[in-house]
């Protein structure tokens, strides 16, 4: 964490050598003042004053006013020149943190926490405040510790002997101190964020604490991080004693130094007026910039380690996508070769491999059998063929979110046809959205592969080729902030107005447009309801003309019958579809229907379905049940019936 | 939330730094009293080497106070931070145990990432400042001691310094002014990419199913040109600021050094006094830091406030009462519960018979949850009584009445370190076997020895399903079992298989106990011996389910999929 900080903090710099360069000789100038201050006013008090003449003494002070007001205008300079390093640098922590955070969410699948991401504006914002807390003060201590040995040098070169060495040794106690703060500041904030995450399960699941009545427990197990976080603070605030101590003999040794030898400097002929400039230069210009030093790379500089780190941590992107990537083109070269033998596949194979997978549920128990074996074989009855839609061919479809947890998907196989529509329901969590995204090819199975007319789906094309292919339309609409026509052709830029506005009629958004102000207008995702969000993504997915269209619950928020609209609109267009339902009246629109239960499914016409899916009969039997035809659970309703009422809704 | 509170609490932190807070005294005394006497001191070692004096007496003195300083400085640092230490933890623990004495209410007036950030962020500034208020009164020592310092060396130094003095006050109100006026555009278009990239994550499916990930990271960032001139705006501001602060305190000193020059030509000072002078001035100038103790001290009393907040909410009661042999009969008699707009269940009254298995339905927002929560007092009813075997739950002991009543969730919350943990959660010494047994009625054990380190699996690091989590809060209710077993939706991510399984269980092992079953399956109505069917705040039926489902209404609550209000579907008329 902190080796990628420093990193990241050092190519920053490094990229901006002009700019450090300018920083650099504002500083000069703004040291200018820290420089001369000492020797002026010994040259004040020992021509002017002492010797009779203020006149002198207040000329001298007046050009000492003069050194802070052309050091004032090296501050205005160094301080701009300091603003063109650390803007910039801001500027690379949001896109990293923003490249990261999406990247990463794109990985999961999911959304990072949200939370997160208002900690993570806080963090750039902390890191960018000690980004300029850092450079400031080595800078500013730098050039005045120069400026001061000159100053000093001038005065009388003793003087240096007196006033370098407690600096440098007060310098290396904090040198030493510095390594073992480093790694105890990180401990207390490891600490803190331990108590973050803990109390926030705990917040989240008081409930569940209260119901276990595990009160007592949990209070003592967070208690003891309390604990530990105050060790670890505690544990801290010995080394910053130690940097404290430090601080003080860089700061204040000299000054005794100075006054112990002043009777024998005073009798080798040292003036009143050059201890005086002597005490200035520690007292005025030595001793703030130390503390600024100490202070600034003791808090600040540990800060930006920590956070930069942190951020570091959230951007890393190992190459797995681009593996992926890899592996799929591998794929498409491998089954290039034997694509001839794939595609005339002989139905008997087809047959037999669907009888294993009718045996494999029939051990687990489930009476699906029947509605099993149609899992693979489409040729079976009259099947619409629409032109222009992908056959879409999964085998052995296996996946879970963990390698040892238990797979949402296993083995699954499913052919449907060109321009078929099909439909998938089933009890939340059996792997509905699981399903479309690995037919989408949004995630990668752990076993087995999808094919989009013989074409892995791993390997289509990137950019706006893509969603010629294939689109799927998530639960979640995606609408950002832009005009409407920019969000319409999100899919397919070069979309003609006619076109856009064929398909707003076609999913019935064309009041939604006219309410919003035309295509033009520009749009606050905040100011649309989730069904308005909905209307703008399905017609979104029209414009490409994509093969194959997978709309996974992207018509929830709709009410039934705009839903039945914009189903349509679906169905009307040649390519194929897969809806995952979010009505049993969107299954009754399909051609075949995949019932999924755990891991276990089952595939069929509705009529099928109902004959041989327990879990089938359960869903519809219900829904039959609440449109008026009796139905206990047990019994199974009149297929003709249940079919009519369903095209009826 | 009255200050009068906030700032009781503020004091109680404090005095928590126990003896830590008192040596803070003692050494802010030292470290002031050390910082006012050594310019004066320094001076009169420096007359002393001029003039001939008693050098080594003063040098000796110098010396003294230096090392007072650098030691004492050292010491300060390290028992003012033992003293926040303490004092944030104190805080911590007190909060935290008072959010679990709150318990479910907590989470209904708080939200929990609010009470996170009072637990962790306002519990630590808190702690922090409390100590700190020694240094808000020692602070304004040095300053207002160093212009007596002036006044006392010549008193036209004083005056100088007095003069200049509202400069030094007009530069500490010009930089807060100036801030906050460049930071305002900085911080909107900060919270544009912000919301920018909220929304992209909200739209992550979208995203990657098309990926666009390079152009939404693009489309996030545009705004950041817009940014960095309104940065660069406020850099700008800063940098007068800076240069206007690098000038008004050197020019005072410049000022006082003239005045001090004058009178070193007049003989009215000494060399010795015009160096105290120059260290006096700086010190006065200090006086601007009183204001920023200050404005920290207001924010540690808001900080206060917000933990008082919390800590005003009373907790919830328990009674000392225990159970007698019963078969967990739960009656609820006119039972009342307000929801954010009008009455959730209003007047309910109802007989759970002990050792019946109960199915609770109805649509969502009937309060299904909420009858199942008042049966565990996970709420409490605002008018009415839920008794349990004859006892008001009020009445029964926090413990007794935990073993009593289990719970199982739809959407559990693990908590516990490992699998085994996390299943033996509510159950004070549980036995390995006993948790494999649950885990197997609960259909966890299988997926639960799949793991690399089976049962020590740590929750955290492994991912699992809503299916599996809710099988692991089962086993968890399972375990804990007591006269009564709440399932609230256990089966709902769960397929027809596995929720067989369970359901016999349910009939099976734990037929002997109370078992009240919220559920969308008609299929687990059907095997209950009562349901209980919720519409409009009341019980609308109660009965078998084979009885009810003559009604069409009865049969409409069985939706399995969800219908979303027409209203809701905005845009889709």
């Amino acid at each position: 964490m902190k080796r990628r900080a420093i990193r990241i903090l050092r190519s920053s710099l490094s990229r901006r050598r002009r700019e450090y360069g300018r920083l650099v000789a504002w500083s000069l100038v703004q040291a200018a003042p820290a420089a001369l201050s000492g020797w002026i006013v010994a040259r004040a008090v020992d021509h002017g004053f002492l010797a009779g003449r203020p006149a002198t003494g207040f000329l001298w002070l007046g050009a000492l006013a003069g050194a802070f007001l052309v050091g004032a205008w090296g501050t205005r300079h160094a301080m701009l020149g300091l603003a063109s390093l650390i803007e910039p640098f801001r500027d690379e922590l949001v896109t990293l943190v923003t490249t990261g955070t999406l990247h990463r969410s794109a990985r999961l699948g999911e959304p990072a926490d949200t939370a997160g991401v208002a900690r993570l504006t806080e963090h750039v914002e902390r890191a960018r405040d000690a980004y300029g807390a850092v450079v400031l003060f080595v800078q500013g201590f730098l050039v005045t510790a120069v400026g001061v040995c000159v100053g000093l040098a001038g005065l009388d070169p003793v003087l240096l002997a007196l006033v370098v060495p407690p600096v440098l040794l007060g310098l290396a106690l904090f040198a030493a101190a510095l390594r073992a703060m480093a790694a105890r500041q990180r401990d207390v904030i490891l600490a803190d964020e331990r108590i973050a995450e803990t109390t926030s399960a705990l917040t989240g699941g008081l409930r569940d604490v209260v119901a276990c009545g595990a009160e007592d427990r949990v209070r003592a197990e967070t208690g003891a991080q309390v604990d530990a976080a105050a060790r670890a603070a505690v544990s801290l605030a010995r080394l910053t004693a130690v940097r404290t101590a430090a601080l003080g003999i860089s700061g204040w040794v000299p000054l005794l130094l100075i006054l112990v030898s002043a009777p024998w400097l005073v009798r080798s002929g040292v003036t009143a007026g050059t201890i005086l400039g002597a005490v200035t230069y520690v007292s005025q210009a030595l001793q703030p910039a130390l503390q600024s030093f100490v202070q600034g790379l003791g808090s600040s500089g540990l800060w930006l380690l920590v956070t930069v780190g942190r951020m570091a941590e959230i951007a890393a992107e190992p190459e797995e996508p681009e593996a992926t990537e890899h592996k799929a083109t591998e794929t498409t070269k491998a089954t290039e070769t034997t694509e001839t033998t794939e595609t005339i596949e002989a139905p008997e194979a087809t047959e037999a491999k669907a009888a294993d997978a009718d045996s494999g549920i029939a051990d687990s128990g489930i009476a699906d059998s029947g509605t099993a074996d149609s899992a693979l074989d489409a040729t079976r009855g009259p099947m619409p063929v629409r032109p222009g839609g992908a056959r879409v061919e999964a085998r052995g479809l296996t996946f879970g979110y963990a390698q040892s947890a238990e797979p949402v998907i296993r083995d699954l196989d499913l052919v449907l046809w060109p321009g078929e529509h099909l439909a998938v329901v089933g009890p939340s969590g059996a792997g509905k959205s699981t399903l479309a995204a690995l037919i989408a090819g949004v995630l990668e199975p752990q076993a087995g592969e999808v094919r989009l007319d013989d074409v892995p789906v791993l390997a289509l094309p990137d950019g706006d080729e893509l969603a010629r292919h294939r689109v799927l339309i998530p639960q979640e609409a995606y609408v950002f902030a832009g005009t409407l026509r920019e969000n319409l052709t999100y899919l397919a830029p070069g979309a003609t107005q006619s076109d856009v506005a064929a398909a707003v009629r076609a999913v019935g958004a064309a009041p939604l447009v006219e309410r919003l102000g035309g295509y033009l207008a520009p749009l606050d995702p905040r100011d649309l309801s989730a069904g308005e969000r909905q209307l703008i993504a399905l017609a979104r997915a029209l414009l490409p003309a994509p093969r194959l269209t997978l709309l996974d619950e992207a018509t929830c928020h709709l009410d039934p019958a705009a839903e039945a609209v914009a189903e349509a609109a679906f169905a009307r267009r040649p390519g194929t579809l897969i809806v995952v339902a979010h009505r049993i009246s969107s299954a009754a629109r399909a051609d075949r229907i995949l019932v999924m239960d755990g891991t276990r499914v089952g595939l069929g016409t509705h009529e099928e379905l109902l004959a041989g899916s327990a879990l089938y009969r359960d869903l519809v039997g219900h829904w039959g049940a609440a449109n008026g035809s009796p139905a206990p659970v047990g019994s199974m309703p009149r297929t003709g019936g249940v079919r009519d009422a369903v095209r009826a809704l | 939330m009255s200050l009068g509170a906030a700032d009781r609490l503020l004091l109680a932190s404090a005095r928590r730094g126990g003896v830590w807070l008192g040596l803070t005294v003692v050494t802010s005394l030292l470290l002031t009293g050390a910082g006012l006497a050594l310019p004066a001191v320094m001076g009169r070692a420096l007359d002393a080497v001029l003039s001939g004096g008693d050098t080594a007496r003063w040098i000796t003195f110098t010396g003294l106070l230096i090392f007072v300083l650098v030691a004492v400085d050292a010491v300060d640092d390290l028992v003012g931070q033992i003293a926040e230490a303490r004092s944030t933890a104190w805080l911590r623990h007190t909060l935290l145990g008072h959010v679990l004495a709150l318990g479910t209410r907590a989470t209904r007036t708080f939200t929990p990432g609010d009470l996170v950030s009072r637990l962790v962020g306002n519990s630590a500034r808190t702690g922090n400042s409390a100590s700190g208020l020694v240094w808000v009164v020692m602070g304004l020592v040095p300053p207002v001691g160093a212009i007596v310092a002036l006044a006392l060396i010549d008193y036209w130094l004083c005056l100088t310094f007095l003069a200049g003095m509202p400069l030094v006050v007009l530069l500490v109100r010009a930089f807060l002014r100036d801030i906050s006026d460049a930071n305002e555009g900085y911080f909107r278009v900060q919270g544009t990419i912000a919301a920018r990239l909220v929304d992209a994550l909200g739209g992550i499916r979208t995203i990657t199913a098309a990926r666009t990930v390079d152009r939404e990271a693009r489309r996030v960032l545009a705004p950041l040109p817009e940014l960095r001139r309104h940065g660069l705006g406020a850099w700008d501001a800063i940098a007068r600021i800076s240069a206007r602060g690098d000038l008004v305190v050197p020019l005072l000193v410049v000022a006082v050094l003239a005045v001090a020059g004058l009178g070193l030509a007049q003989g009215r000072i000494t060399p010795g006094d015009m160096l105290a002078a120059s260290e006096y001035v700086v010190m006065a100038a200090g006086i601007g830091g009183v204001l920023s103790s200050l404005n920290q001290l207001a924010q540690a009393r808001t900080t206060a406030g917000r933990i008082a907040e919390v800590m005003a909410e009373p907790p919830a009661a328990y009674g000392h009462e225990r159970l007698a042999e019963g078969p967990g009969r739960l009656e609820f008699r006119h039972v009342t519960v307000q929801g954010t707009d009008g009455p959730v269940l209003q007047d309910l009254s109802l007989i759970v018979p002990g050792g019946a298995l109960v199915a609770v339905v109805g649509r969502s927002g009937a309060g299904k949850s909420l009858l199942a929560a008042l049966a565990g007092r996970l709420a409490d009813p605002d008018e009415g009584e839920v008794l349990l075997d004859g006892v008001p739950l009020r009445r029964l002991g926090r413990e007794e009445l935990r073993q009593a009543v289990a719970y199982g969730f739809e959407r559990p919350v693990l908590l516990g370190e490992t699998f085994a943990d996390a299943i033996g959660f509510g159950t004070p010494t549980p036995s390995a076997e006993d948790v494999v047994a649950q885990a197997g009625a609960a259909r966890a054990d299988a997926f639960i020895r799949h793991m690399p380190a089976g049962y020590a699996s740590r929750v955290t690091g492994t991912p699992i399903s809503g299916g599996e989590a809710q099988r692991v809060g089962l086993a968890r209710a399972f375990l804990q079992a007591g006269r009564v077993l709440v399932l609230d939706d256990v089966a709902a991510s769960l397929d027809t298989v596995t929720e067989h399984h369970i359901s016999q269980v349910l009939t099976g092992a734990l037929a002997d106990r109370t078992r009240i079953v919220v559920t969308h399956r008609a299929s687990t109505a059907a095997r209950a011996d009562l349901v209980v069917w919720l519409a409009d705040g009341g019980v609308r039926g109660r009965g078998t389910h084979r009885a009810l489902w003559a009604d069409p209404r009865y049969r409409a609550t069985f939706q399995p999929f969800s219908l979303p209000a027409a209203d809701t579907a905005g845009g889709a008329r």
